[in-house]
This record gives C-alpha cells, structure tokens and sequence, in this order.
C-alpha cells in the first residue's frame, strides 16, 4: 500500500477508531446540538428566516471544523515528536512529500466525519426551505480548502516547533484573527480596511459566499473570486507546511 | 565497510555540537560508541541516519551519503533510536505489521519476531500498557523487521531486566556472527561494551578522542585490571615474586591491591593459582576495575582536546 495511505489510514484509526478518539466527535455534536437548539427554539431567534439560520449553522460547522484541523494538525509533527513517534516516521522510506500527504489526508478524513455528523443538524434547522442543499454544497465547496488550510498551516507551525503548545496557540491566534468577521459588526466591514480584509481573508471568502448564495441566492459563477481565494489560501498553506515538513523538529 | 564518517563537525542552533567524529564500522562487527552524557553520541547517530545535516566532513553508510536519504539505504538500517516511541493504541503485531508497510513488508515472521525478542505472551496487549523494558524489545523487533544489515542501538538494554539484557546481548551477537550484521551501539554500559563490542570509540565533547579495536585499545591505553585481596596473613610473603606485568602494593594489614597490566601474559585464573603456590593465603579476591573503565575515565577526563589525532 502507498505510503500516504498507510499513514492516513493509521491517523483516521486513531481519530475515529480508538475508543477515546470518539470523545471529540461527541464534543463535536455536542457543540453544534446546543447551536442548534439555540438557533431553533430561541423566541428571538426564531424570529430570523429559515435562510438565515442555515446560513449561521453552515459558518458554525465551518469554524468549528477548522478548530479540529487546527488540533489535528498541531499534532501531527509536534505531538508525534512529543511521544517519540516521529523520528521512527522519518527513518522509514517515505519522503516527506508523501508525510504531509498522509496526515492532511487524516485531518480531511476527520473534516469529513465533522461534515456527516453535521448533516442532521443542518437539516434540523433547514428542513422545509429552499436553501439546505446549496448550503450543504457550498459548505463542502469552500469549507473544505478553508479547514484543510487551516490544518496545514497548524502543520506548518507544528513541524518547525516541535512543540504542541506553542503551534497550538500561534495557531489559534491566526483562526481567530481570520475568523473575526463572525466576531465584528457588519459596520466595521464595511470600511476600506475591513473590505480590503474580507476580500483576503479565506474564512471570510466561505461565510460571504454563504450568505451569498444561501440568503441571497446568487449563482455559482459570482462566487468564482471567492472560491479562487480559498483555494489559493490551501495551496500557500500546504506549501508553508512543506517547507516545514522536509526538517521537522524531532529531538 | 558499514559505515565510514571522518571529521564530522556540526552546529545545532548556532551552536558546535561535534567538531571532530570519526566512526568506522565493518560488517560483522559490534562497534561501542560511548561517551559522556551530552558528548555527541545520539547527535553523530543522527548525522549518520541523515537527519541532521553536517557543516563538514564526510559520511558513507552503506557506500551512500545518509544525507540523500535514499530508501533503498533506509530499507537497509536498522534503528533503535534513544527514546523508542510507539502508538499505544495498537498492539505490537498490529504496529509491527504497520511499520514495515512502510518499508514494503516484513523480512521476517511478525510472530517469530515477537516470540525472539520475548513478547509472544503481550502480543494481544495494548503497546500502551506495556512497561519499559517491553517498549525496549518493541523497539529491537522494530529495527529487526527488514533484517538489516546495519543496526544502530542507542542504549538498547535500556530499562530490561538482567534476563532480558543477557537475551539482547544473545541477539546481538548471534546477528553479528551469524548473519555478518554489523552492530552499533551507543551505550554507557561498559559492561556491554566490554561483553558484546570488536571495536570502540570514544566521543568526549563531540570530539572522537579515542577509536579502535577493543583489544588494541586495551593494550595501548595501558587499562589493565586491579583486584583487592583479602589475605590470612598480614601482608603477602617476603620475597614474593610476581609474573611480568602484575604489581602488588598492600592497602591495609590483610589486603592488597594487585593489578595486572594490559597486554601482561598473565590470566587472572593462572595468577591466582600461582600466587597460592608461591605461599599467598588467599581468602577473597574483588574485581577493584579497570580495563575498559580505566580507558573511558581517562579519555574523558577535563579537557583533552590536544589528544585529538594523536589518539585515533
């Protein structure tokens, strides 16, 4: 078997195999029911129209997600070289190409367990409107390079630390920055600086194409710039983390 | 020749952490690498699998820059690194089978590898319940899956009881004379050394002070051997003649020290027979060291860096 396969067969083992693994799909459903329940049973939110409250859920499935990317990959050079595990992983024949390869696919395999699980709470909130297929859709379109990118670049910060910490933080620091439009006022965005910012900003490519096309209902073609972002967004990082990747920190 | 590395020097953060290694290892062979803690044994390990980058000198393992880190190369080496990592969430036959996957397959019988290295009997265990010793046989089976025809061992009986190292110690010999594998070992265990090794180096603050068969080591560093004996009577006999190459001083009114030069004619077990016929009342005889420990103490004692050359 390719060696890309074997090491994401063995990070997929452990993320959704192992019994405590499942602790974080469970916290994961945890986190989107209460979500979820808000959204659905909150008088005043309720007030919101059914595009709205799909449009809300598919940003929460999308940060949430790439929260775990972020631990994932935090973990993947920096935790294996905290159990010891890593300098094993460079001695065997696999370049470290086919390395990263195999634990971006492990990441994707756990972004695409969080993206099944998340199905009946999007069609919790969905049912009955017009608008759940194209968020389910779009979610896997631009959230995917937007959480695998996110994976990458804790990859990144992982193989050139060494250490879960650190990468951790550094990390989750960059998520929130990028994922500041979730936290500021639509005013603030709509200033030169926060205009300049959403165009860059991947995290804010997804959720505007969300609200685009979700609430909006704007074609597939007008996203084009937005989808292009993201995508670039997961080949720089992937880049970064192959740099990183090729002298990881191992002792 | 294994491995052939002359004047390795390398700066880890802007830091020398070797200036001046030299380690040559045939087939066949068991070469002990020791050195003080922190004197560069793991560091020139490394350099020689490829994982760090040397600023100078070169390094052939297997007729190969490790630096390429070729896979045909790798396929070829087998490692124990100093701490052995595992998933704990597999069992041994389930990781074994795993890693050498990675390799394209095991060489050998996963089982028998289990059963050769004594845990058949855990092989249905979680790795993560295993103790430290069995960690440390895991980690042996590891570096065995592809019947390699270099091993690198740092500090292999690490952690193993005395059964457990005196079974290593079989393993190793037996790889190394049966199978013409050659064998090196990073260790602090001169008694390992002294049992297992052909040849031996010394690092001392990433300097090779001191490289060569054991036995010429031996006798050219003058390590020798001394013993304290406990006698019946108060001193040895007047006139007592000793054998060339032993020297008898008294430490106190029943024992003295007897020391037996490297290189001297002498076996102990003819020694003693002769000192008893030449009227020595012998009641005790303690192993006071020497030999190799001598070497090792002297080697890496304050700061011989004008030895280096002069030694290897």
């Amino acid at each position: 078997m390719n060696p890309v396969f074997l090491i994401a067969r063995k990070e997929a083992g452990r993320l959704l195999l192992d019994q405590w693994a499942l602790a974080w799909l469970l916290a994961f459903s945890a986190v989107l029911s209460g979500f979820a329940l808000l959204l659905v049973s909150n008088a005043e939110l309720s007030l919101l129209d059914n595009a709205q409250v799909v449009y809300m859920m598919a940003g929460t499935v999308m940060s949430a997600g790439a929260i775990v990317a972020v631990i994932l990959g935090c973990d993947a050079f920096a935790g294996e070289r905290e159990r010891c595990t890593l300098t094993p992983l460079l001695l065997a024949p696999v370049s470290s190409r086919e390395l990263l390869l195999g634990k971006a696919l492990g990441v994707s395999a756990a972004w695409g367990a969080a993206y099944l699980l998340a199905m009946p709470y999007l069609w919790a909130v969905g049912a009955g409107g017009q608008d759940l297929v194209q968020a389910i859709v779009y979610l896997a379109l631009f959230g995917t390079p937007v959480v695998l990118g996110f994976g990458c670049l804790a990859m990144a910060f992982s193989a050139k630390t060494g250490n879960v910490i650190t990468s951790l933080v550094t990390s989750l620091i960059i998520l929130l920055l990028a994922a500041s439009p979730l936290l500021i006022g639509p005013g603030l965005r709509g200033t030169v600086i926060g205009r300049m910012f959403d165009a860059l900003n991947p995290f804010a490519a997804a959720l505007n194409t969300f609200d685009a096309v979700v609430i909006d209902n704007e074609t597939f073609t007008k996203q084009l710039v937005r989808l292009t972002v993201t995508f670039v967004w997961l080949g720089i990082t992937f880049a970064v983390a192959y740099c990183a990747a090729r002298r990881p920190r191992f002792r | 020749m294994l491995i052939e590395a002359d004047h390795i020097s390398i700066e880890l953060s802007g830091r020398p952490v070797l200036r001046d290694v030299g380690l040559h290892l045939n087939e066949g062979e068991v070469y002990g690498l020791l050195g003080p803690n922190g004197a560069g044994k793991s560091t020139t390990v490394h350099v020689l699998l490829g994982l760090y980058s040397r600023s100078s000198g070169s390094v052939r393992v297997m007729e190969q820059d490790p630096e390429l880190r070729a896979p045909a190369m790798r396929r070829q080496v087998g490692v124990l690194p100093e701490r052995a990592g595992f998933y704990g969430w597999m069992r041994p036959e389930e990781y074994l089978q795993w890693y050498a996957a990675l390799f394209g397959g095991a060489r050998f019988s996963i089982p028998g590898l289990l059963e050769r290295v004594g845990l058949a009997d855990a092989s249905e265990r979680p790795i993560g319940e295993f103790s430290r010793g069995m960690r440390q046989r895991l980690g042996i089976a590891r570096a065995l899956l592809q019947a390699p025809k270099l091993l690198i061992l740092d500090e292999p009986t690490n952690g193993l009881d005395p059964r457990g190292r005196r079974e290593i110690h079989d393993l190793l010999r037996s790889l190394a004379r049966g199978q013409n594998t050659g064998v090196l070992l990073c260790t602090h265990l001169l008694d390992d050394v002294g049992r297992l090794c052909d040849a031996v180096g010394i690092i001392h603050r990433g300097r090779t002070v001191l490289e060569g068969p054991l036995s010429e080591v031996l006798a050219r560093k003058g390590g020798g051997r001394s013993y304290r004996v406990r006698l019946e009577t108060e001193g040895p006999p007047e006139n007592a003649t000793l054998p060339t190459g032993v020297h008898a001083r008294t430490l106190s009114k029943r024992w003295c020290l007897v020391h037996i030069t490297a290189g001297a004619p002498t076996r102990p077990s003819r020694l003693w027979k002769y000192l008893l016929e030449t009227g020595w009342r012998i009641v005790e005889i303690h192993d006071a060291g020497g030999g190799l420990e001598e070497v090792y103490l002297k080697c890496t004692r304050g700061d011989d860096s004008a030895r280096v050359g002069d030694e290897r």
